[in-house]
């Protein structure tokens, strides 16, 4: 494998690079809407890459990630609500009076205390995945099926919330009235605090990222994708492992939620949508769903574009997005960073090109799997 | 000493019956190849003892606890390896990968998230990639093996989990003879230090490995003894032997 693609500290390089220009975004743009917008995609890049992880490592298409970014953007516009009420005079949020609600629901309570709320709009989403992971892998459901699971559960959790309305407001969301404050101290969404602090987590959810699929917990995850019944052989509990991987990747989708409601102080059913859930498999599918970074600047990509050619083109750029998706799919399986890929491998296996290796080496990548 | 204690396994889906009260005894540092015409309940035999289905009634016992009804991964933790029919190697993965894979002294997946590398492995992948024939190839992509070389990643791979019994299904279909010859010489090795039960439709193969033979029909045991004894019997020469079908 002369590849050097595959060489692992030749992908560190590539992710210290990534960083340092991302790093570097914020000391050229004074424009605070275009900072808050590329904090957004930082958002994006998260989920693609919780994608990634559990779709292209673990081989489990998750077609309702919105749940755990959805059910963490309500625990954290929950809190950010709760910071802008006042337990003495004004308990309850204006759109539960609207709703004709008298009292403030006790699920609410908890968000009362900021550190209390943030810690269970992780946790919620978090012990969500372990339930729902763990009945669905034990009873081995795996592939479409597993997808089909997720895309249903998406769509009990969007109805849910819509209809229960005096308690989130149904179909019009949350809207928290002020920004996030931590410590006494204001995280403006139109800053480059946000920026940094949206920085922060992509960094440390991707390094943990990249070091969990090179654990050996990441080749024994590999190994389920490829055979899981050889690996329940080999003495692993598969369902367990599948488990750890889709909540692993929930926790990350559930950071995202969060970060993206201090960003933009809003959430709404919109959140858990199928369309948005599956834009996010179509971020990792373009970028490389193989490839922690390709899922990220997937991400980044179809968002940018969407940002600025969707205004232009409308209704007709999801159509652009779904030929170039079908694209994607037909030649390159494993998306952009793929492309990567076959192109590092004509570079550097040119010389050995000759053995019936190498021959066969470039077909199969050729072909994509 | 019966490592292996099979009692009066039945298997049956609805009415009909896959194994019928079959009883088998394996003896410590023994090597079984159980053989019987297709449909005779062989592969059903080894999915009973692996647990990857479970019997109707009956047991299995291993050094005397009852391993029935337990999760494959359970049983494959007490010291049971499994190489099946189909050759099942982790194709987009390298050799190397495989092995690492196979090597499952620590099965939780909490701690091998914080678990870079594994102690000892090194020593034994040498040994086993020897043993194999394989040591050239470890980074090579599983996919790209040849099938006598898959054959034998599947049955290294096995030999990495450590097992104190090995099952093996078919381990030489499809090889050439020379790959047969490599293969016998790599079980005869092995019985020195393993106990395995070997499932072969090669009689030759069978002739060269084993030291018990045991003969299945239509779910049953119908003879078990030597290589001699169970080829003289003429029960087994009007079921099997004498329409042998390679």
């Amino acid at each position: 494998m002369t590849n050097i693609y595959h060489s692992k500290p030749a992908q560190w390089a590539v992710y210290l690079v990534f960083f340092a220009a991302l790093g570097v975004i914020p000391l050229f743009i004074d424009d605070a809407f275009l900072l808050n917008q590329f904090s957004t995609y930082g958002v994006y890049g998260m989920l693609a890459l919780s994608l990634a992880l559990c779709w292209g490592f673990g081989g489990i298409l998750n077609l309702g990630q919105g749940i755990a970014f959805g059910l963490a953007a309500y625990g954290m516009a929950m809190t950010m609500q709760m910071q802008a009420q006042d337990p003495e005079n004004d308990p309850i949020p204006p759109f539960m009076l609207n709703n004709s609600l008298d009292h403030l629901p006790w699920f609410w309570e908890p968000f009362w205390n900021t550190g209390l709320g943030i810690f269970l709009a992780l946790l919620v989403p978090t012990l969500f995945y372990i339930a729902f992971g763990s009945i669905m892998f034990r009873s081995r459901v795996s592939g479409p099926f597993f997808a089909i699971m997720t895309l249903a559960m998406l769509s009990a959790w969007y109805t849910l919330i819509l209809d229960i309305q005096p308690y989130t407001n149904g179909v019009n969301g949350i809207t928290p009235p002020r920004a996030l404050q931590v410590f006494g101290f204001e995280i403006d969404p139109y800053s480059s605090t946000s920026y940094w602090v949206v920085y922060t987590a992509l960094l440390l959810c991707t390094i943990g990222a990249k070091l969990l699929t090179q654990s050996k917990f990441g080749l024994i995850v590999q190994a389920v994708r490829c055979d899981a019944e050889r690996v329940r052989f080999l003495g692993y509990n598969v369902a367990f492992y599948e488990t750890v991987i889709y909540t692993l990747s929930g926790l990350i989708a559930s950071i995202a939620g969060c970060l993206w409601v201090v960003l933009v102080q809003y959430v709404s059913p919109a959140q858990m949508d199928v369309t948005f859930s599956i834009s996010m498999v179509i971020w990792a599918g373009i970028g490389g769903r193989l490839s922690l970074i390709g899922a990220i600047i997937g991400a980044f990509l179809i968002q940018g574009a969407q940002s600025y050619l969707g205004d232009e083109f409308l209704n007709t750029w999801l159509l652009i997005l779904g030929g170039f998706f079908i694209i994607v799919v037909r030649f390159l399986p494993k998306g952009l960073a793929g492309l990567l890929e076959i192109v590092l491998g004509r570079i550097g296996g040119s010389p050995r090109s000759k053995s019936p290796d190498a021959v066969a080496d470039g077909k199969l990548v050729a072909a994509g799997e | 000493m019966g490592m292996l204690e099979i009692r009066d396994l039945n298997k049956s889906y609805d009415a009909i019956h896959i194994i019928n009260g079959f009883s088998l005894d394996v003896t410590e540092l023994t090597l079984c190849c159980l053989v019987g015409p297709n449909g005779a309940g062989k592969t059903t035999t080894m999915d009973l003892i692996t647990g990857r289905q479970k019997p109707t009634s009956g047991q299995v016992l291993f050094y005397g606890d009852d391993i029935t009804g337990l999760d494959e991964h359970e049983i494959a933790r007490r010291g049971i390896g499994r190489k099946f029919q189909v050759p099942a190697v982790l194709k987009d993965l390298s050799v190397r990968e495989n092995f690492q894979v196979a090597y499952s002294r620590t099965t939780n997946p909490l701690r091998n998230i914080f678990k870079f590398h594994s102690k000892g492995f090194e020593r034994k992948l040498d040994e086993i990639g020897t043993l194999a024939g394989l040591n050239e190839r470890l980074d090579t992509q599983a996919g790209l093996l040849s099938h006598g070389e898959t054959q034998w990643l599947e049955i290294g791979m096995v030999l990495m989990q450590d097992p104190r019994l090995l099952l093996m299904d078919e381990p030489v279909a499809g090889m050439t003879e020379i790959e047969i010859e490599k293969t016998a010489r790599i079980f005869n090795q092995l019985k020195k230090t393993h106990t395995l039960i070997v499932v072969e439709h090669d009689m030759g193969f069978v002739r060269e490995i084993a030291d018990v033979v045991t003969v299945m029909h239509m779910g049953s045991l119908l003879a078990q003894g030597t290589i001699s004894q169970v080829e003289s019997n003429p029960r087994v020469k009007e079921v099997y032997l004498g329409n042998e079908v390679h």
